[in-house]
């Protein structure tokens, strides 16, 4: 009796027939060898990729490089600076992902990457080889954009854009300052990580002074004449925190060009010099330095993705995600990373399986808090296209400027919830 | 010199009833249901067991599922983001991601 072969016997049959040459491709090992995927950096884009390349096909073994043990998260960490949450309440560990997961999660850094030999070489000198790489660095700082900006100057004018003990350093700083006293924020030019960050930051530090030193005032000198949700934000400090909060754009003279650390004293572009109690100098970014080193920045210092994958244009076989990658209209956040990180997850395992490419989907999603009960959201939708990666019109948005003081609540509710199934999404399940 | 006019005006009607099936924009591809599902997980938790407020996913049908996002895309439903969400997916993309976390949500 004959019958068609179904698709099913066909996979069955085509998968033996490669596992039959696999075998006699490996000689004597008794197992076809496995795929290895590497991930550069534990932080939401690569922690979530490293998971989900495992959860997808768990016959990948999948290897994490992370520096830290221990990840502290910058969402939420404008909530340390306010006094309402510790720095502990925002770390993160990988035992759920070694643990449960099964990635290989190795504690070392990058000290170089080779495409060609498709391999890479931690700073404690071991090799690791892999058949596709993702490249998860997250930002770094561009230091010689300020005249003067050094490691010293970081000291006294915390960036504390890399959540941890800059976060700490900077709320010591404001602790410390007396009532009176005027903090200045300066702001970075776009692109950078998390635009509403600044703005947040600003306004969480006016509920601190509101409550812990009410003569207090905020400076914000910004490298840009608009800013993500402004006038919601504006809205907020106007009901919350009025005459607290200046805001001071680029054509107004707001960008900061030079420091005087010694002096706690900054200098915007025509000279005007800025002293203060405490300053919180964000500098301007780009890609984190293991991807400058290998090669994988344009001109403009972040590294351009093919759009379907988040593969590098520049290097096949590695992919780039989260703040690093240069995404099209896709702000550099942690739930961009997240959802960047599920496309180049299912794009590599479809690959190393000889499948087509999926129709990749992105999302953004982003709270802010302008105090504890008044939270802000802005949404967007994202679509690959040869253009690249673009925003679905109609789609997204910000919320309602006419809210009223239950759904601010309501959003600030979110926010939270938002920071607790991210974290669980990614660290904890 | 009729046939090839009525040839366009044929084409035509037919890109206007695909445009009318599909609400969002024409984008060349439908997204794939996994992935749309995969990002679902990050606020609504893994395999849509929520950890916070935010409500949880599995369990549900895929005609509730459907029928929610419809409600949120056309602001039948008050929300915070939903509807803000939704409004980027087309018809067919509901439908798919819906059935997709009916199927393997549980």
């Amino acid at each position: 009796m004959s019958r068609l072969l179904s698709r099913r016997d066909f996979t069955r049959l085509a998968s033996g027939l490669a596992g039959t040459w696999l075998l006699a491709g490996c000689g004597t090992s008794g197992q076809p060898a496995k795929a290895r995927v590497v991930v550069v950096g534990g932080g939401f884009g690569g922690a979530t990729a490293a998971k989900y390349v495992r959860l997808l096909d768990p016959g990948i073994a999948v290897t994490l490089v992370e520096p830290s043990r221990r990840f502290v998260t910058c969402p939420a960490s404008n909530a340390v600076l306010a006094g309402l949450k510790r720095i502990d309440d925002l770390a993160q560990d990988y035992r759920e992902l070694s643990d449960r997961h099964g990635v290989n999660v190795v504690h070392d850094t990058v000290a170089s990457i080779d495409p060609d030999k498709r391999s890479l070489t931690l700073a404690g000198g071991n090799t690791l080889a892999y058949d596709r790489l993702i490249v998860a660095p997250g930002i770094d700082f561009r230091r010689n954009a300020i005249e003067r900006y050094d490691d010293a100057t970081a000291q006294r004018m915390p960036h504390a854009w890399k959540a941890g003990d800059e976060t700490v350093l900077l709320r010591r700083q404001l602790e410390a300052m007396d009532d009176g006293g005027l903090f200045i924020i300066s702001a970075p030019p776009t692109p950078y990580r998390c635009p509403p960050g600044p703005y947040e930051r600003a306004s969480l530090v006016a509920y601190y002074f509101k409550h812990a030193k009410p003569r207090s005032k905020i400076l914000i000198l910004d490298a840009k004449d608009q800013f993500p949700e402004q006038g919601l934000f504006e809205d907020g400090w106007k009901s919350l925190y009025a005459g607290m909060i200046e805001w001071v754009p680029l054509s107004q003279d707001g960008r900061v060009t030079e420091v005087r650390p010694d002096e706690m004293t900054v200098i915007s572009e025509f000279g005007e010099p800025h002293k203060a109690s405490v300053i919180n100098l964000i500098p301007p970014q780009q890609a984190g330095k293991i991807a400058r080193d290998a090669g994988l920045v344009n001109q403009t210092g972040w590294c351009p993705i093919d759009p379907m994958t988040c593969e590098s244009t520049i290097h096949k076989e590695i992919y780039v995600i989260g703040d690093a990658a240069l995404a099209g209209a896709m702000p550099k956040g942690a739930f961009a990373a997240n959802t960047q990180a599920k496309v180049a997850a299912l794009a590599i395992v479809n690959a190393l399986a000889g499948r087509a490419p999926a129709a990749p989907t992105y999302l953004s999603s982003c709270y802010s808090l302008v105090a504890p009960d008044y939270g802000l959201s802005v949404i967007d939708v994202f679509r690959a296209t040869p253009q690249g990666i673009v925003s679905v019109p109609g789609a997204g948005g910000a919320s309602p400027r006419r809210g009223d003081p239950g759904l601010r609540a309501q959003e600030a509710r979110y926010a939270e919830s938002w920071y607790q199934s991210i974290t669980d999404e990614i660290w904890h399940s | 010199m009729v046939r090839p006019r009525s040839g366009i005006m044929i084409c035509l009607c037919g890109m206007m009833l695909l445009m009318a099936a599909s609400r969002s924009p024409a984008f060349p591809q439908n997204a794939n249901p996994q992935l749309l599902a995969m990002s679902c997980a990050g606020c609504h938790g893994p395999n849509g067991h929520s950890p916070s407020m935010i409500p949880s996913l599995y369990g549900r049908t895929a005609a509730s599922i459907a029928e929610s996002l419809r409600g949120y895309r056309a602001d039948r439903t008050p929300s915070t983001v939903m509807g803000r969400i939704a409004k980027g997916y087309s018809d067919a993309e509901i439908d798919s991601v819906a059935q997709a976390i009916a199927a393997d949500w549980k």
